[in-house]
């Protein structure tokens, strides 16, 4: 792509420092480490939180919370190779617990929630991105398939990290992932 | 497909798990099965898809400016790391001077950053550092560059952290143990860089 680049890349040699070490630094209180992961990973843990959230409103906010309770708790992480999946669980936490904020306000203002239109082919196919479309698809499915999906396809945890981090059995994480595939897959023979 | 489809005897939630498996161990009763190879290839193409955009959203992310990069990191507090205080004597008796924990691990890291190839990840200081004169046993965790000869890495790295805190700390090092926790491979710093040559 013919972009030009928006900053200068940094001169650190710690930009190519696998993520153990990275992790191991930060939790000693090294800022330039934790500036590596903040880069490494948040621009998917952005995109994560967009699709969750469905805008990209809050989603410097949830982004941010979630890198502060990163630092504070990088000292308990045992594993520092695992930062990336730890990461990408308090950001999905994180959006879920704003997009329930936003919820609960909706419903106390009694405002009409924007309702979810139901989709027809044609819309999908044409007048949204498939972006749009598989944040679409994806906010018709129930929570915990929606969680579990994103947990697996974009933040690429284990089935026991989403377990745990659902705090739900290992057969149920398979399970909910199997229909909310079995759910996508058919949708996704409208986009074709 | 109806949700009550069985696919060659196998339950989706079978297939799904199978996929996440990478088919492996093979399975012939599932491999073999064309309504399987067909529900299989929808979920791989599902899997495709969304990596593809996945992809394309996380490099307009990453080609953004940065100023949400700044924000994190002026939100976020050194003084949290900064651990017990370690006495430095002074000559004066009403002048008290210490350094934390948390400097010195910043200096035996840039020490350790010194030497080329190996990589210092946590540093510990084991004793009553707060009490001037006890012995302390520092603990490094590093890692090392592949091909590179181990021991002498360490040798030097050890040299220079003993020489890093006697520059800056007064404290009674008895033994500094370094344990190679890993090998590392060379990242090339940027994966944008290498395609754009």
């Amino acid at each position: 792509m013919p972009n030009t680049p928006t900053r200068a890349p940094l001169a650190s040699p710690l930009e190519s420092f696998p993520d153990q070490t990275l992790a191991d630094r930060a939790a000693d209180g090294d800022i330039r480490a934790f500036e590596v992961l903040v880069r490494r990973y948040g621009p998917l843990m952005r995109v994560y939180a967009s699709r969750v959230l469905g805008s990209n409103d809050e989603m410097d906010d949830v982004v941010q919370e979630s890198f502060i309770t990163a630092w504070q708790q990088l000292p308990t992480l045992e594993n520092g190779a695992a930062v990336k999946s730890w990461l990408m669980r308090i950001v999905s936490r994180k959006s879920v617990d704003r997009l329930r904020a936003r919820r609960h306000h909706v419903d106390i203002d009694l405002t009409d929630a924007p309702a979810p239109e139901r989709h027809s082919p044609h819309r999908l196919a044409e007048a949204e991105s498939q972006t749009e479309a598989l944040t679409r698809v994806l906010a018709d499915l129930p929570e915990d398939q929606r969680r579990c999906w994103m947990l697996r396809e974009l933040a690429e945890c284990s089935y026991g990290d989403i377990a745990e981090e659902l705090e739900l059995p290992v057969s149920t994480v398979r399970g909910l992932l199997a229909r909310a595939r079995k759910t996508l897959l058919q949708e996704m023979e409208e986009w074709r | 497909m109806k949700s009550s489809d069985k696919l060659a005897g196998h339950t989706f939630e079978e297939l799904s798990d199978y996929l996440d498996r990478d088919r492996s161990p093979a399975d012939p009763s599932i491999d073999g099965s064309p309504e399987c190879e067909i529900a299989l290839r929808g979920m791989e193409r599902l899997r495709n898809t969304q990596r593809a955009l996945l992809k394309k959203d996380v490099e307009l992310e990453s080609e953004r400016e940065d100023s949400w990069v700044s924000t994190i990191l002026q939100a976020i507090s050194i003084e949290a790391r900064a651990g017990r205080d370690i006495p430095i004597s002074h000559p004066s008796s009403t002048a008290r001077l210490s350094v934390t924990e948390g400097a010195v691990r910043g200096i035996l890291r840039a020490a350790g950053d010194s030497i080329p190839n190996i990589i210092v990840g946590r540093c510990r200081l084991d004793g009553d550092v707060s009490e001037p004169g006890a012995p302390v046993t520092v603990r490094v965790d590093a890692t090392v560059l592949e091909g590179e000869i181990i021991p002498s890495l360490v040798v030097a790295l050890r040299e220079a952290l003993y020489v890093a805190l006697h520059q800056h700390t007064e404290l009674a090092v008895e033994a500094v143990d370094i344990t190679i926790r890993d090998l590392y491979q060379p990242v090339p710093p940027r994966a944008k860089a290498s395609s754009d040559e």
